[in-house]
């Protein structure tokens, strides 16, 4: 646990720094009123109105955030097999080429399927 | 040389589940490199050769004698009520596959909206989701290595692995798409709320025994003796995921619904299959790791069972829709399988209660995918003739259609001379035995109800005039012709001459679970 | 294989994971006020540097009017910053709107504190290595600190309510996922030299690379990583630009398309000064992090470390300044050389490029790792290494056919459809002006008939 008390402080440090400067802002700057200043920035234009809550995005990126996740997993499975890889040896090698075939066999499916091409 | 040993995997004793797995791989692979023309003449024979072939491993396992050890270092038991529940999976799932190859059951393009001017055109180009397969052998490993996990975290991997290939099959229904949607969200969020109980239950036990493993599990219980909040609370939540799964009251919900969006022949499958490994895993999770808290979880599942058995006939007979029937009529029977559960004692009373209940799956299973091929075949103009009235005089158009469904929920029903009859037999003799009596008079009673509603369908379809513009009886394909034909034969022959599965079931049953 | 020998480690005071966690708290504040002060600088002059070179490779001068050569503009633009109007747009969402700028920083800031900056010192009497802390998992902690930054970013787009931002934000969280994809697979072949996640070891790890001894000459092998895993050094190049929105990845601020992307609404004040703080600090985290994986972390590179004292005390943070600004100009020269790239070419790159080479990559450097592996089956071994070439050769081919074949068709139908206008120039729809459009000379001028008809 004391290797983390370092980070801790550190982190306190930064969101202290981030924080005051957030609330000093309000009162070093001026205050004018405008309306369309603070409409949403839309190159001039009257800005389209935005659905409460954020609304839909498209699902492209959902697609995208679900692959991330596929992968970060087989990382996370790299990483202690690299880090024991003299340890575990030919066994090792053997399980993993298994594994990433699998994985690959997924990918090959969602990048005929278009899965990583955008538009 | 180093500290790490490679650990030892028994890949002979584990060599069906690899195969299904193996299957499922190279079926996303078609899906990836072969053009669109050639991947069902590809998918078909692939899923097929993987079932048919693993199915070809579990007798080659038992010849070879079954295991008495744990495989892959205690994380599945490949034990004789592993194997047999193996075999039975197979089976129901080679004639499911059967039915999946219909066409006409499933969507054009999952993507398209229901009703948009994509969904037409999709239709129109004779779009064809052939993931389905490798979907389902997926699902069907799953249920394989679920009946036969050793360890609580296999089990949920392979509740997982079992589940969410089903999820997303639900939604595939080529006709009432909203319906098949809705019944897929549902599944989909109810099982993962159960999933998430199990997992909690899980953590708690782990937390009490300090181990996943059910033979630790058992042996910790064994160690403390005495009431522990800690595992009471995780042996209900792990109830809760597991009694989900086999749809018993009050976690029967989602039952209904779900069998009645989804195409049929996954409702076949989920029907028979899923049934059949939640079981599996149900006598693993409740003989096995909590045999020793029998005390304890013994009323509450009396509870459970009277419940299902009650709320499955009763709430049947108010049905009007023939697969909403069916699925309370599952329920029923999950009810009747959970007093087989219950009756536990001495080795001899639980290998009587574990042959009653592997034979009542075998016999519920096979008739079941019976049932739902026949109701592919009755179709209106908007798909299969759901309600109950469109079945009116089926008898006289088709008697041949009608009698073979009748001759199946006589079975459901459990009448002599059909496989039912056995089945309810062994299971209650064994709950006798067990000294469950009421439970059984319970049982006998609704099997009486439920009898009532089997034979109004049958009235129906023979005693009333038929609709001038009554459904159609669809060609069968030669796929579910056989399969309504190996249905029926199973039905008859394990209804006259049950024998050799019995003492299949007895043998497998005698070694009982391995620890 | 026997002839390349590890050398024991020549100093015995390297610092490893066991040697952090005594320091008592006064030496812990110390180090961090001393990292945290760094990144400021660092930031307020690695702009100035950033300004001054890119001037200087466009043939301008840059800021050149606060303080000598410009150095204090920095500060000028922090006070001007300062003293703007703090806006709230009125539709935004105040309080992820306030707090993502602050969710960007802090991870950013923290995941310094896993960097190794020097090796065991005398601080104030106290034995202390020159690094906050180290984790047995300080790479995986780094890995964490990006993905936790990719949340300011999607929720200062998300929060802005607005067309661009949220186009932005998403388009830029993408972005960093897939690379970050690829980042961690790069560092696979490193940890499989090092065989530790933690940073200070892996910088003792590059400390000797052996010597090989042949024909009775003992040459000594390269000791940084850089040299043996090459390949995995240029995706964690191509990486790093990704994950930290730089030219030519610098797709969020495409001004072009998105305006000012998931900070369009962070018009001025110190929310802006924030963000921009923590795109830098990410860009620094990067460099530490490609310096310590791959550059032998603070180690003195070759011709200096032949003199004795190059590796002790305080001179390794002089080292790890000096690549540190080298690799700050690297991103730099890419910015003032390329151009940006599109959107779709980026993630196509980022997917279909830099992950299955990765991965070949890895499992080519573990083959070869496992030959050296005494009493590994041998016979296994080679088969193993000959099914991954043949099957990675079958696969290249077939996309490459496959490729090749998909170009061969586009081409053809260009042409032909250029073909087709050629004739018919209104065909396919598309609006063509007619032939006798007069011409427009202005608002005060007549129109006047092109004549043509």
């Amino acid at each position: 646990m004391e290797l983390y008390v370092p980070i801790l402080v550190l982190a306190v440090l930064a969101a202290g720094f981030a924080i005051f400067s957030l609330t000093i802002a309000p009162f070093t700057g001026p205050k004018r009123w405008n309306r369309a200043k603070l409409d949403a920035y839309e190159c001039g234009i009257e800005p389209t109105p935005q659905p409460v809550g954020g609304g839909r995005f498209p699902l492209k990126y959902m697609i995208t955030a679900m692959l991330f996740i596929v992968f970060d997993i087989e990382i996370i499975f790299l990483y202690p097999w690299a880090v024991a890889f003299d340890a575990l040896g030919v066994f090792g090698l053997i399980e993993m080429l298994l594994f990433i075939v699998t994985v690959l066999v997924a990918y090959a499916y969602v990048w005929r399927r278009k899965g990583l091409d955008w538009d | 040389m180093n500290g790490i040993q490679p650990p030892t995997i028994e890949y002979g004793q584990l060599s069906p589940l690899l195969l299904v797995f193996g299957a499922a791989i190279v079926g996303v692979l078609i899906e990836a490199l072969a053009p669109r023309y050639l991947r069902k003449s590809l998918q078909m024979p692939v899923t097929l050769l993987g079932l048919v072939g693993a199915f070809a491993l579990v007798l080659t396992v038992v010849m070879q004698g079954v295991p008495t050890k744990a495989a892959a270092e205690g994380a599945i038991a490949v034990d004789g009520p592993a194997l047999f529940i193996w075999g039975v999976i197979l089976v129901l799932a080679v004639i499911s596959v059967l039915l999946i190859n219909d066409d006409n059951e499933f969507v054009a393009s999952a993507a398209a909206v229901p009703g948009t001017p994509e969904e037409e055109d999709a239709i129109a180009a004779g779009g064809a989701h052939t993931e389905i397969y490798p979907l389902a052998l997926f699902a069907i490993g799953g249920m394989m290595l679920f009946a036969s996990a050793n360890d609580l975290l296999i089990m949920f991997v392979a509740l997982e692995v079992m589940s969410l290939p089903l999820y997303l099959l639900c939604g595939l229904a080529r006709r009432r798409r909203l319906l098949s949607q809705e019944a897929s969200v549902k599944y989909f969020l109810l099982g993962a709320f159960s999933s998430a109980f199990f997992l909690y239950g899980m953590a708690l036990v782990y937390g009490f025994a300090g181990t996943v493993s059910l033979a630790g599990i058992s042996d910790a219980l064994g160690a403390v003796g005495g009431q522990n909040t800690l595992l009471l609370i995780g042996a209900g939540m792990l109830g809760v995921g597991l009694l989900f799964k086999i749809g018993a009251a009050p976690f029967q919900a989602w039952k209904p619904d779900v069998y009645q969006g989804a195409p049929t022949p996954i409702t076949a499958l989920m029907a028979s299959g899923t049934l059949v490994a939640a079981f599996g895993a149900v006598l693993r999770v409740f003989w096995v790791a909590l045999g020793n808290l029998d005390w304890d979880w013994r009323p509450v599942m009396w509870g459970v069972a009277i419940l299902t058995m009650v709320a499955g006939a009763v709430l049947a007979i108010t049905q009007t829709d023939i697969k909403r029937m069916l699925a309370y009529s599952s329920i029923a029977h999950a009810g009747f399988l959970l007093t087989g559960v219950i009756a536990t004692g001495a080795e001899a009373q639980n290998a009587l209660s574990l042959k009653g209940i592997l034979f009542y799956l075998v016999a519920y299973g096979i008739t079941t995918v019976g049932a739902f091929a026949v109701v592919t075949m009755v179709r209106d103009a908007g798909g299969e003739a759901g309600h109950l009235s469109r079945w009116a005089g089926l008898g006289k158009r088709s008697p041949a259609l009608a009698g073979v469904f009748a001759f199946f929920l006589l079975a459901f029903a459990g009448i002599p001379l059909t496989s039912g009859f056995f089945g309810k037999y062994a299971v209650f003799a064994a709950a006798v035995a067990g000294g469950a009596v009421p439970l059984v008079i319970v049982g006998v009673v609704s099997s009486a109800v439920a009898a009532f509603f089997y034979v109004r369908v049958i009235v129906l379809m023979f005693f009333s005039e038929p609709a001038p513009d009554g459904p159609t009886i669809a060609v069968p394909s030669v796929g579910t012709a056989g399969v309504v034909a190996i249905a029926a034969a199973a039905t008859v022959v394990l209804g006259i001459y049950p024998e050799p599965v019995l003492r299949l079931a007895e043998d497998a049953a005698s070694t009982l679970f391995i620890r | 294989m026997n002839a390349i020998r590890v050398l024991a480690a020549p100093e015995p005071a390297l610092p490893n994971v066991q040697s952090f966690g005594h320091d008592p708290l006064w030496i812990t504040i110390i180090k961090a006020v001393a990292i945290f002060v760094f990144l400021l600088l660092s930031v307020m002059y690695g702009v100035w540097m950033e300004r001054k070179l890119i001037s200087r490779m466009q043939h301008r001068y840059g800021p050149n009017r606060a303080g000598k050569f410009g150095l204090l503009q920095s500060i000028a633009d922090a006070l001007k910053m300062g003293f703007k109007e703090d806006l709230y747009p009125s539709k935004v969402d105040r309080f992820l709107y306030a707090i993502a700028p602050v969710i960007l920083v802090v991870p950013a800031f923290m995941a310094f504190s896993v960097i190794p900056f020097g090796p065991t010192v005398s601080m104030f009497g106290e034995q202390t290595p020159l690094q906050l802390t180290d984790l047995p998992i300080a790479v995986l902690f780094v890995l964490a600190m990006a993905s936790i930054g990719v949340y300011g970013i999607v929720l200062a787009g998300w929060s802005s309510r607005s067309p661009y931002a949220v186009l932005g934000g998403l388009r830029s969280s993408a972005q960093v996922v897939s690379y970050e994809i690829a980042m961690g697979l790069s560092f696979v072949g490193v940890f499989l030299f090092a065989g530790t996640l933690s940073t200070s070891e892996i910088v003792a790890k590059q400390a000797s690379g052996g010597t090989w001894e042949v024909l009775g000459l003992s040459i000594p092998m390269p000791s940084w990583y850089v040299v043996m895993l090459i390949p995995s050094f240029l995706i964690y190049a191509i990486t790093m630009l990704g994950e930290t929105n730089r030219v030519p990845f610098d797709l969020p601020e495409g001004e072009g398309e998105l305006v000012g992307g998931y900070q369009t609404e962070y018009s001025s004040s110190l929310k802006f000064a924030l963000i921009q703080m923590g795109e830098y600090v990410n860009v620094f985290v990067v460099s530490a992090v490609s310096i310590t994986l791959f550059f032998g972390g603070w180690r003195a590179p070759w011709p200096i470390s032949l003199w004795e004292g190059a590796n002790v005390g305080y001179w390794p943070l002089l080292w790890f300044f000096i690549k540190l600004v080298l690799v700050f100009g690297g991103f730099i020269w890419v910015r003032a050389s390329m151009p940006r790239i599109r959107y779709d070419q980026l993630m196509a790159f980022g997917w279909k490029v830099l992950i299955p080479l990765n991965l070949a990559w890895i499992m080519l450097v573990a083959t070869v790792r496992a030959f050296r592996i005494e009493g590994a089956d041998r016979t296994a071994l080679f088969t193993i290494a000959a099914l991954v070439v043949v099957g990675c050769l079958v696969l290249f081919f077939r996309f490459d056919t496959v490729l090749q074949r998909r170009r061969e068709t586009r081409a053809e139908e260009l042409k032909q459809e250029f073909e087709l206008l050629e004739e018919q120039p209104a065909a396919g729809g598309h609006p063509v002006p007619p032939l006798d459009l007069p011409h427009y000379h202005g608002a005060d001028r007549k129109e006047i008939s092109s004549g043509i008809h």
